[in-house]
């Protein structure tokens, strides 16, 4: 792992990775881009499959760092099933150890129930009380009742017996396809509490081709999701 | 609420769905098929398509969807663009179903296509 300490403090690190209507890729991925964030290193994660992308003959590793003042950026392309999650939620707990990161924040997308909604919403679960006045400040409701599992429950589980607190974003998408739609809302909320001005044209105007593109990822990580509610009594679909 | 989202059937999921046919400008959507009481819902991922330009249509107990993209999609793979021009998918439902009854309604891009159950039997007495 190559990693360049930044100077300022208060460092926060934003975690995405393939979830429920992929709106963690979606909305990390394009916070890189759009803040211009530059890759400082590299996250390996004990047993994953060997897997490397290659982008313009350039090669890329599935779990990458990113940087711009004191907001970091982890970010896999590469969906985790129950075993992988607990390795990745460790090795994001190393790296913040190491880069004194203060609090973490995430990105999924929950199913909900009511799909004719015009403007999905946002929830929040924070591992700690101190993350309390981020919802209260942004007018995120609390997530209250229900149950998570997959990589951000694994990387909750991890930091809520730790002295850095953890926020995960909800969003409500649709579970099983990719929604961008969602990842928008999920955009101009994560915006909003990092204080940082976003603009969202550039994906509000690629929905559709983005749902297009990002049907692989999202049948994979429906592989890796199912894996792991395969072991619990509440597995919700058949996927074909 | 129209469905219980809490009575599903649990079943492992069925891999490697989704196969373009490069040849015939073909793209697969991404799809799912879930059990409710007394139906079946199936959904089809169909961005960049009007409702005008899908096809339903039912053959024993399987479902096919047909839908042409409203502009063409480019991908290249290994060096070669191809421009997908279609949607189209089979998908084998359950049997006992009543697909005269079946209904369809096409919202951001997506196809929901609800299929009622056959019921039959005989009621039984309780003495």
């Amino acid at each position: 792992m190559k990693i360049v300490k930044p100077d300022t403090q208060e460092n926060t690190l934003l975690i995405g990775f393939p979830s429920n209507g992929l709106v963690g890729t979606f909305s990390i991925s394009y916070l890189i881009h759009h803040l211009k964030m530059k890759q400082i290193g590299e996250i390996e994660v004990p047993d994953l499959t060997p897997t490397l992308f290659v982008e313009g003959g350039e090669i890329l590793a599935p779990i990458r760092v990113y940087n711009k003042n004191n907001i970091f950026i982890i970010i896999s392309d590469v969906p985790f099933n129950q075993y992988l999650a607990e390795g990745f939620a460790l090795a994001v707990l190393e790296f913040c150890k190491k880069n004194a990161i203060k609090k973490i924040m995430m990105v999924s997308g929950m199913e909900t129930i009511n799909q004719q909604k015009e403007a999905p919403k946002i929830y929040g679960l924070v591992t700690h009380s101190t993350l309390d006045n981020i919802l209260y400040n942004n007018q995120i409701p609390k997530f209250l009742d229900g149950s998570i599992f997959g990589t951000d429950a694994a990387i909750m589980s991890v930091f809520r017996k730790t002295t850095i607190p953890a926020l995960v974003l909800y969003a409500e998408c649709h579970p099983f396809f990719p929604d961008p739609e969602a990842s928008v809302v999920a955009i101009v909320t994560l915006a909003k509490i990092l204080d940082i001005e976003v603009d969202t044209n550039d994906i509000q105007n690629r929905i559709e081709k983005l749902r297009i593109q990002h049907r692989r990822l999202m049948e994979e990580t429906l592989r890796a999701i199912q894996q792991e509610q395969g072991k619990e009594t509440r597995v919700p679909q058949i996927y074909k | 609420m129209e469905d219980s989202y809490l009575r599903f059937r649990i079943t492992p999921p069925i891999i490697g769905s989704l196969f373009d046919d490069i040849e015939h400008k073909t793209l697969s959507p991404l799809s799912c098929l879930r059990e409710f009481d007394n139906h079946w819902r199936v959904e089809f991922d169909l961005p960049m398509v009007g409702k005008k330009d899908i096809k339903v249509s039912f053959d024993g107990n399987y479902v096919n969807v047909e839908a042409k993209l409203k502009q063409k999609y480019s991908e290249e793979k290994l060096g070669t663009i191809t421009k997908f021009e279609y949607f189209k998918k089979s998908i084998s439902l359950p049997e006992k179903i009543d697909s005269k009854k079946a209904t369809a309604k096409f919202q951001k891009g997506r196809l929901e296509i609800k299929i009622p159950k056959r019921t039959a039997g005989n009621l039984i007495k309780i003495n």
